[in-house]
């Protein structure tokens, strides 16, 4: 792929935009204000992007339990996203539901899933819908972790997908590690393959290198959309930081973490566009304008209030 | 006007539905080729309407849930069928985390019109797996409405109203129903939700009943009148999410008895519910204690000998309602 400087200036700026939202709420986490627990993608932020900037603002999107990048990008305003990490009204599910659970149909996020499995079966149903509906300009993508591919949902939606030929691009995000289990412990299959039993074309990419991402999607994506068929997309990543924020991932080494670390998509995205003559100015200027935004969002979700609770929730 | 049967009047719903509004679709496992419903609810539906509204599905109960999920959210209007009430085992996960859930947890992004239709009970000497009334189960859960029609009318009326519910609705048929008759006008009508309706009037005692045991509880108010003079008053809550408690309510202080008849499991069930209401808010009206005649907590079992002594039925509640006296 041609070096695109201003394309890749979106994604740097995308990237970076994701992995600040979570060092924020990383930091909202230490300070108690993350009621529970709350799942970061620190460093898996080029699955979200690379896919993300193929996808119309009217395409439908399922995201996973890990999936604020996924949702900041589909376009949920940073604010409500942000208030809704704390549990504040002002969030975009009225604070009710906080980190795992972000729902923008304004943006055609149908919502993020807590259950894992659950994804399939919705994300069939979505296709379904659109070909019934014989909406030929919409497409779905459906996020969801490398652990949800050894559900029993899987294998029956995917068959279902492939029979009623319906237009969803499936993404797996392979962290590796499903809370604390290694997927090659729980499946002797790679995950990509798994698809194409069932005639759904199917494609695997390293998901830390986001020209990579995007490149790869674009393809994808494109025959969802031309030829109304299911896709699939493994993309091979790691979390740098635990399975929720405070988790002290004992399962992993160091020296694995560090590894990955030195493959971490922002720094090699930042070094190829520096390599590739880029200006460091320019780069610094993304930096910084994201950082301001950051910054208002969370002043805004720290000033606004808890929902107050009413008997009409009463069901 | 004319009699049909409780099979025919949830047809007619469906059709009158289908043919006002294009959303409205229907999904299950061999409802439209093949056997056209295993209740024939959907017999002539596929012919009349095709592939793209009545759409036969594999046996995947999770995808199908799934499927109605999907399709609603992009305001289809989907009536999703399970062949037995028994197999919503397999798609729980679409009814306890996700349906149920999602008017709350998208603070009323999502108003979803999806029926689920679950023939359940027993009446063809199924055995365990295809023979359970199940609403206990799901009248726990926050974000559901549970209709269960005693009869063709309600049938029609009942399902009509469930279909543009905006909100997920457990419609809980029974097997022993699908062949009785009664009137049913052939307009489109609905019955509101939350409205229970007095089936016979009695000043002795209150008798709760539900869908099947409509027909029992009526029997035995017959025997009781005739034989011990006792006369029952049988109401019908027709939909237990929402409950017509006020309706109850006046009865019970009526005739200060009270017994719940149901054929789901005694434990945890809708008389433990109903009862507990009544104890918790109308003690005062009693004269005596709650008493709820339901399914013995046995797996439904196959031979007669053994089922005729787990489901309720006119004698045993008889004997049950007279111990009251």
């Amino acid at each position: 792929m041609k070096y695109d400087e201003k394309l890749y200036l979106t994604f740097l700026e995308k990237l970076y935009l994701v992995r600040r939202f979570e060092n924020k709420v990383y930091e909202f986490a230490e300070r108690g204000l993350v009621f529970g627990s709350t799942h970061l993608e620190v460093g898996e932020e080029a699955t979200a992007v690379g896919t993300l900037l193929n996808i119309n603002k009217d395409d439908y999107m399922i995201a996973t339990h890990r999936g604020h990048g996924q949702e900041l990008l589909k376009g949920t305003d940073l604010k409500a996203m942000m208030a809704e990490m704390i549990g504040k009204a002002t969030g975009i599910c009225g604070g009710r539901v906080g980190s795992m659970h972000v729902t923008d149909i304004s943006v055609n996020n149908l919502g993020a899933q807590g259950i894992i499995g659950a994804t399939f079966p919705i994300a069939v149903g979505v296709g379904l819908g659109l070909n019934l509906l014989s909406d030929k300009d919409k497409i779905l993508i459906a996020f969801f972790g490398d652990g949800a591919t050894n559900q029993g949902t899987f294998y029956e939606s995917l068959n279902m997908a492939d029979i009623w030929s319906v237009p969803v691009f499936f993404v797996c995000v392979n962290n590796l590690y499903g809370m604390g289990t290694h997927y090659c412990s729980t499946c002797n299959i790679e995950i990509y393959k798994k698809a194409s039993f069932f005639n759904i074309k199917s494609g695997f990419c390293d998901g830390n290198d986001v020209g990579a991402v995007y490149e790869k999607s674009k393809e994808l994506i494109d025959y969802v959309r031309s030829k109304r068929r299911p896709a699939f997309l493994e993309l091979k990543t790691y979390r740098t930081i635990g399975h929720s924020a405070f988790d002290k991932h004992p399962y992993r080494t160091k020296e694995e973490i560090e590894e990955w670390k030195r493959l971490d998509p922002i720094k090699r995205a930042e070094e190829l566009m520096l390599s590739l003559g880029t200006a460091k100015d320019k780069i610094d200027d993304v930096k910084k304008k994201v950082d301001a935004q950051i910054q208002e969002a969370a002043a805004f979700a720290l000033e606004s209030a808890y929902p107050a609770y009413e008997a009409s929730l009463e069901q | 006007m004319r009699e049909i049967t409780y099979s025919e009047a949830l047809r007619e719903a469906i059709r009158q539905a289908m043919l006002k509004d294009k959303k409205v679709i229907m999904i299950g496992e061999e409802i439209g080729q093949g056997y056209a419903g295993v209740f024939g609810v959907s017999k002539g539906l596929y012919d009349e309407f095709g592939p793209k509204r009545i759409i036969d599905t594999p046996i995947a109960e999770n995808t199908i849930m799934g499927a109605a999920i999907g399709t609603s959210m992009l305001g289809l209007k989907p009536i999703m069928e399970v062949m037995f009430a028994d197999f919503i085992s397999v798609c729980f996960d679409g009814v306890l985390n996700q349906i149920s859930k999602m008017r709350f947890m998208t603070k009323d992004q999502y108003s979803l019109n999806l029926v689920v239709r679950l023939p359940g009970g027993e009446g063809a000497g199924t055995g365990p797996h295809h023979s359970q009334c199940l609403e206990s189960l799901f009248m726990t859960i926050p974000g559901l409405k549970l209709a269960n029609p005693s009869n063709a009318y309600d049938a029609k009326g009942l399902l009509t109203t469930a279909i543009s519910a905006g909100d997920p609705v457990l419609f809980f048929e029974h097997k022993r129903l699908y062949k009785t008759k009664c009137d049913v006008p052939e307009e489109e009508y609905a019955i509101p939700f939350g409205k229970a309706k007095i089936v016979r009037v009695g000043s002795d005692i209150t008798i709760v009943a539900l869908s099947y045991m409509v027909s029992v509880a009526l029997a035995a108010a017959e025997e009781l009148s005739k034989e011990y003079g006792i006369e029952a008053e049988v109401v019908d809550p027709r939909t237990l999410v929402p409950l017509d408690e006020e309706t109850i309510a006046a009865s019970v202080k009526k005739t200060s008895r009270i017994a719940i008849v149901e054929e789901t499991y005694l434990r945890g069930g809708i008389g433990s519910e109903i009862g507990a209401i009544v104890s918790e808010k109308y003690m005062d009206a009693l004269d005596c204690p709650i008493k709820r005649i339901a399914s013995k907590n046995v797996p439904i079992p196959m031979p007669a000998s053994l089922k005729d002594e787990v489901i309720p039925d006119k004698d045993r509640v008889v004997k049950e309602i007279r111990e009251m006296f």
